[in-house]
């Protein structure tokens, strides 16, 4: 086709996803998806293949293609212009409840020529815990309403008592009509776009382009593809839920122009709902897939085409019905885009012409902590602790990670300011930074995670509650690469007051430990905060890059100096000896050299 | 004409990138424009340069002009400079204890992301964060902690105060410093004291308040803004001292007031104590100068669209309306100041065309030749096509008409070159693959205005197209058509917009305080926290000069809804100070606008409404020059057909001929139809077919789309 004509439909098709986004975030409102920016936004081919995804959050783009084809596959025969669908079974297509897909068919002159698709995290979807995350629900049946596909808007008219039912399952039903209002009326924009486009250029030259833009990314990608070298690679990750350990097993072959993920050995399905189903694991592997391999080709069903994925039935991959699933977005999804982050990384890294597209894994773990109750103001207050969305960089082959840089498969995130919180809750902030020691080490550092402590201030009831799905407290899950040590894990502290009555701290400026009072690990369920109690989170950093005693000891000085390393890490990992502030020289190369020794003497006896 | 020892003048000056423009209106009623290269970093050399320029066609010298100048109106883009080149005050910082890292990890991923092209953004690994103005190492925490009500929880601890100081001067050898607490906003107690401290131990010191530039909720802005206040404080106000003492040795003795990137103006004694305000206020300024014109034409619904050799900008005045950005940024430092929305991208006539070698498909930009080597047809080194060269090639430019003959365009080279780089890789003829760049630009900006509109809630078929810039004349009316706008206008003032806005604007102060209460709030209540702020304002404008009757106080409150993100900063319609009606009013007003911004169904009433932020905008009116206006005479524009060639026609699908018209020989009235070219002394005008262009009464190009 005309390469002008072409390039003009690519462009648009670009700005109808964005305008849809624009259109998405004006009509919610919510913090969750305008500050954290937890949504999607895509277009698809009749067929319900990828035809344009759009910056959000990545791992939906390949799950909500299969919403649009159980859809097709569902009504098949009975779907209309101006029909707007609703599915959120992660047995069907979602990732979890809480997640809803809406999805519209899009009509030229009476045919279906294209799909919109959308999510939003809804507010709340009636599991037994309140805010989506159900850390303590046993079963599938216990997360909430669940559809496979119904009708919510038939022919361009809402179906009320659908509706109805609906938010008469959700605890603030008000906020949940907002969100969907807000999905359909971005898939109103998005169906209003392409039909002008249509109209313009005609619906055949539309969908000749969005053919060829599909084989076009499937060109590009397997030409890629076959400049990386031939191998395998592999990744475990380990992650651990209120005591117990599960592992992800992933074996990653590239071969010419083909890539496979095989998660054969990972754990069978967990009690607790950090499971994921197999349209999960595929979106999370295509999270960081999409950035790190594909950042300058158009994200589409071509990219999918030179992909397998092997996930084993029943495993905590590919789960079963009724396992539960609602952490599995911050659970297995994760470690999932943790793992095919640090195999792809391992195979770029192995690539002269590539290398410096490969990174040591970001941010590996949320902490869903959704605080509720009444706040200073006496008025209800729920929301997710979004330091969450804060994430840290890892390594690359070049550079350090970004400091509290975010995540690879949600790129545009950000916190809420200390001040936006404390205005909301009944919290006060002892102190929120960079958390020391947080950075993988290696010869390119991870970038630091943070910590925070918060306690109760002028709460009516004493203090708030919150939920929390606290996962990675046990292993690091930011993996690091080409020799580099992982970044810290995770750390959820309450701190119980003493007996004797001393008042709430008002500062603490040497961290946890200045902060008065017996300290006891949390990680699954519902807590309080409350009193003159402290609740203290440590958030991961990233995958260092490298032998860390090959890094600058220049730049290691300034990371103690900086209070991002301590004295002791730059000591016992860097081999760095600081002598009055400065790097001493001498003491430092024997260090390094003993370190190395070490080591090669820690083989021979293996 | 001028020179007359009666007439006194107004001279607007506004620095900007590449040029910086002079307009002059003499109380005589004639206008007289200058221009000169921009000067960075010594400015002021620019500024006489442009003056100069304007003044010798009157026949007068820079000291005579001065001489008999009553007013100076400036804008300058020091401050971004200061800032784009890290050319700033090395620069400290003092915030609480135990938030010693806000600045620079800018509420997480935010500033490694903020300011980069989707491109970029679809690639994270290769972004980082700019580094800060202020180094981490010259952050130093205080103990000390307000509450979210502005109570105390941890007292200021002096003694801190005092050694941190000496600290950042003696071991940091920093020479300005930002202080920045939580909730400083509210109580400012410890922030002032802090100040007192360092005016003590540091005389020398810059020191820059966040509670006195950016008294807003949210840390990390008001932090970042105070930080870049600080950094670029002294370089501000050096500049506008040098400059004011050099006009003052040319013999000019009045007022110097200076544009606000809120496109208001500050005495230039206020202007240099708030750097930040001096931000984008030249793309402001020409968001001013197409309101004023707006309003002169009837047209209360702009869209504003500027083309040069790099970027396009664009703003959009609605209902006699500007908007405020809602998230400022200079380079990729974000800060919290009333700043008018202005989108750029970098879009222009140096915007270098390429053929992707993997997939053959043609780009536009991102790269951009810019001024030097800029395009090849300029014949300055320039060995890459650009949109420029797109122009000549498909018949828009002529290679004799260029800058009134002032270069001649070298059509053959970049015909060559063309045809090696971008048609033959695409397998067309030159004229094909120009013609196909041309179709794909117009397309680009379209949708780049759908955006920006759809993002505002608007319609672009309820707006008049402004275009201004070299470059924009030749694409104006193609995308303008696209978006169904009512109609296009090439100003008369196009070339020098910014200068143009200068002179139209007003005094202004902008003043707000940040304050959570319900839309039951009571009228009094709200009268009572405006009471203040308009006593200072009245005060302030009054030790301006500014008479009573020439003093209005324009109200407006943020609303919102509760548990919703979206704060709608709504007018106070009613007469002020506000009766319970009027207080009603605003909500309702707030509810009206909230849906049009955002939607059909995005009110969410049930959770209730509140008011988050009090803002008082007092303007000092200026007395307004009139645009001298002409009778319209007739329709018959023969006189200015100059020629007859081939131009790029899309209803005939290429190259056809057209009619070739001479902008200095139009006159007010001439009426002419596509296809044509019309030629004026800095752009191109192009006319599609099936449009008629005339020229109105202050000699502006109307471009109208004719009937079906």
């Amino acid at each position: 086709m005309d390469p002008m004509t072409f390039s003009i439909i690519r462009h648009r098709l670009f700005r109808i996803v964005d305008e849809a986004v624009i259109t998405l975030k004006h009509v919610s409102g919510s913090a969750i998806t305008n500050e954290g920016h937890d949504l999607m936004v895509s277009l698809y081919r009749a067929d319900g293949t990828l035809l344009m995804g759009g910056v959000g959050f990545l791992h939906h783009l390949t799950s909500a293609a299969e919403a649009c084809k159980s859809i097709i596959r569902r009504f098949e025969g009975d779907i209309h212009e101006g029909d707007i669908f609703l599915l959120n079974d992660p047995y069907t297509a979602a990732l979890h409840t809480s997640d809803i897909y809406l999805v519209s068919p899009i009509h030229h002159e009476g045919r279906l020529v294209a799909w919109s698709a959308c999510f939003v995290h809804v507010y709340d979807i009636g599991a037994v815990n309140p805010g989506g995350f159900a850390p303590q629900a046993p079963d599938i049946y216990t997360e909430g309403f669940s559809s496979p596909g119904i009708r919510l808007v038939a022919g361009g008219e809402m179906r009320q008592d659908v509706l109805d039912t609906i938010l008469n399952m959700v605890r603030s039903p008000e906020m949940v009509t907002l969100d969907l209002r807000s999905m359909i009326a971005c898939n109103n924009v998005a169906r209003d776009r392409m039909q002008s486009l249509m109209t313009k250029y005609g619906a055949k030259e539309v969908d000749g382009a969005c053919a060829e833009l599909v084989n076009q990314s499937e060109d590009l990608f397997r030409a890629r593809l076959r400049e990386l070298p031939d191998g395998q690679w592999q990744s475990r990750q380990y992650l651990d839920v209120n005591g117990e350990t599960a592992r992800v097993n992933l074996t990653m072959t590239k071969k010419d122009d083909r890539l496979i993920f095989d998660f054969s050995g990972s754990d069978p399905q967990s009690p607790y709902s950090i499971n994921c189903t197999k349209w999960a694991s595929l979106g999370g592997l295509f999270a960081p897939l999409f950035p790190l391999l594909c950042y300058d080709i158009t994200w589409n069903e071509g990219v999918l085409r030179p992909v397998e994925m092997i996930a084993p039935e029943g495993s905590i991959v590919n789960c079963t019905r009724p396992a539960p699933v609602s952490v599995a977005t911050v659970g297995a999804i994760q470690s999932v885009n943790n793992a095919a982050c640090s195999t792809i990384g391992k195979m770029l890294g192995a690539s002269e012409k590539y290398r410096n597209q490969s990174t040591a894994v970001w941010h590996a773990n949320h902490f869903a902590i959704f605080k509720f109750g009444r706040n200073q103001k006496g008025g209800d207050s729920i929301g997710i602790l979004t330091e969450t969305f804060a994430g840290a960089g890892g390594a690359r082959s070049f550079a350090d990670g970004v400091e509290i840089g975010g995540e690879i498969p949600n790129p545009i995130s950000r916190m809420a300011n200390v001040e936006t919180v404390e205005a909301a809750f009944p919290v006060r902030y002892l102190f929120r930074r960079r958390a020391p020691d947080s950075g993988g080490p290696g010869e390119y550092r991870g970038g630091t995670g943070g910590e925070l402590a918060l306690v109760p201030h002028k709460a009516p009831d004493g203090g708030i509650n919150y939920v929390i799905s606290g996962k990675g407290s046990r292993h690091p899950m930011s993996e690091g690469l080409a020799g580099g040590y992982p970044g810290a894990p995770n750390s959820y502290v309450w701190v119980k007051a003493p007996e004797d009555g001393a008042n709430t701290p008002v500062t603490a400026a040497g961290g946890l430990d200045a902060i008065s009072g017996t300290q006891e690990r949390v990680s699954w369920g519902v807590y309080p905060l409350m009193g003159r109690d402290a609740l203290y989170v440590r958030w991961n950093g990233g995958g260092g890059h490298g032998d860390p005693i090959v890094r600058d000891p220049e730049a290691v000085r300034s990371d103690v100096a900086a209070g991002l390393v301590t004295l002791q890490s730059a000591g016992d990992i860097y081999g760095v000896a600081l002598r009055d502030g400065a790097v001493d020289e001498t003491e430092t190369m024997a260090k390094r050299k003993s370190i190395r020794s070490a080591r090669l003497q820690q083989e021979a006896s293996e | 004409m001028a020179g007359t020892g009666e007439t006194s003048y107004l001279v607007a000056t506004d620095v900007g990138g590449t040029c910086t423009d002079t307009v002059i209106f003499g109380t005589d009623g004639v206008i007289h424009i200058g221009k000169a290269l921009s000067t960075p970093p010594d400015f002021a050399t620019g500024v006489l340069n442009s003056i100069v320029s304007a003044a010798e066609p009157m026949g007068l010298t820079l000291e005579e002009l001065l001489g008999r100048t009553h007013l100076f109106i400036h804008g300058s883009t020091v401050v971004d400079n200061a800032v784009l080149t890290r050319d700033g005050t090395p620069t400290g910082l003092l915030t609480t204890q135990g938030f010693e890292d806000t600045l620079h990890v800018t509420r997480g991923a935010y500033g490694r992301w903020s300011g980069l092209t989707e491109e970029r953004i679809k690639n994270p690994v290769q972004t980082d964060r700019a580094p800060a103005l202020a180094p981490r190492d010259a952050v130093v925490g205080i103990p000390e902690r307000m509450d979210c009500d502005g109570a105390v929880v941890l007292p200021l601890d002096e003694a801190a105060v005092e050694q941190a100081v000496r600290f950042l001067v003696n071991e940091k050898q920093v020479g300005a410093i930002a202080v920045s607490f939580l909730w400083s906003f509210l109580n400012a107690d410890h922030e002032r004291r802090v100040r007192d401290i360092i005016n003590r131990v540091a005389p020398g010191a810059y020191v820059t308040l966040s509670s006195d530039i950016a008294p807003n909720l949210g840390e990390y802005e008001r932090t970042s803004t105070a930080v870049i206040n600080a950094y670029a404080g002294q370089i501000t106000n050096d500049y506008l001292t040098s400059l004011q003492g050099l006009l003052a040795e040319k013999g000019y003795d009045g007022a110097t007031m200076v544009m606000q990137g809120y496109g208001g103006l500050l005495p230039a004694a206020e202007a240099a104590d708030r750097a930040v305000g001096m931000i984008e206020c030249g793309p402001a300024a020409g968001v001013i100068g197409a309101k004023f014109l707006g309003d002169l034409m009837g047209d209360p619904d702009v869209i504003a669209a500027d083309m040069g050799g790099t970027t396009f900008k664009v703003g959009v005045i609605q209902d006699g309306k500007l908007e405020y950005a809602r998230e400022p940024m200079v380079d990729r430092f974000h800060y919290l100041a009333p700043k008018i929305e202005v989108v750029s991208i970098g879009a222009g006539g140096g915007s270098i065309i390429s053929v992707d070698p993997r997939t053959k498909v043609p780009h536009v930009g991102p790269r951009s030749a810019g001024a030097r080597p800029g395009p090849i047809c300029y014949g300055q080194g320039g060995e890459e096509p650009t949109l420029t060269d797109v122009m000549l090639l498909i018949g828009y430019m002529d290679p004799g008409q260029f800058l009134n003959g002032s270069i001649t365009l070298d059509r053959e080279k970049t015909e060559r070159i063309f045809k090696e780089k971008i048609a033959d890789p695409l397998g067309m003829s030159t004229q094909e693959a120009a013609i196909g760049i041309y179709r794909i630009a117009s397309a680009q900006i379209t949708d780049l205005i759908r955006e920006i509109t759809v993002e505002r809630g608007l319609d672009p078929r309820d707006f008049v197209l402004h275009s201004f810039g070299g470059s924009c004349g030749m694409l104006a009316a193609a995308f303008g058509q696209e978006l169904s706008v009512r109609r296009v206008i090439i100003p008369y003032t196009a070339s020098v917009n910014c200068a143009f806005g200068l002179v139209s604007a007003d005094v202004a102060h902008e003043y707000s305080v940040t304050q959570n209460l319900p839309a039951t709030t009571s009228a009094a209540q709200i009268n009572a926290i405006f009471a203040p702020m308009e006593e200072r304002a009245r005060a302030q404008l009054a030790a301006e000069g500014i008479e009573p009757d020439r003093m209005r106080m324009e109200w407006s409150v943020d609303l919102r809804y509760s548990r919703q993100v979206h704060e709608v900063t709504t007018e106070v319609a009613a007469n002020t100070p506000l009766d319970d009606a009027g207080a009603a009013r605003l909500v309702d007003d707030f509810e009206a606008l909230y849906e049009r911004k955002y939607g059909r169904g995005s009110a969410y009433r049930e959770a209730g409404i509140e008011m988050t932020m009090f803002r008082l905008t007092a303007r000092g009116l200026m007395p307004r020059p009139t645009l001298p206006a002409e009778e319209e005479g007739s329709a018959d524009a023969s006189a200015a057909l100059i020629g007859n060639r081939e131009i790029y026609v899309e209803t005939k699908g290429g190259m056809a001929p057209g009619d070739i018209y001479d902008f200095n020989r139009l006159q007010p009235g001439n009426s002419l139809k596509g296809p044509a070219v019309i030629h004026t002394p800095i752009t191109t005008i192009a006319l599609p077919d099936r449009m008629t262009a005339r020229m109105d009464r202050w000699r502006n190009i109307v471009v109208e789309f004719d009937a079906d």
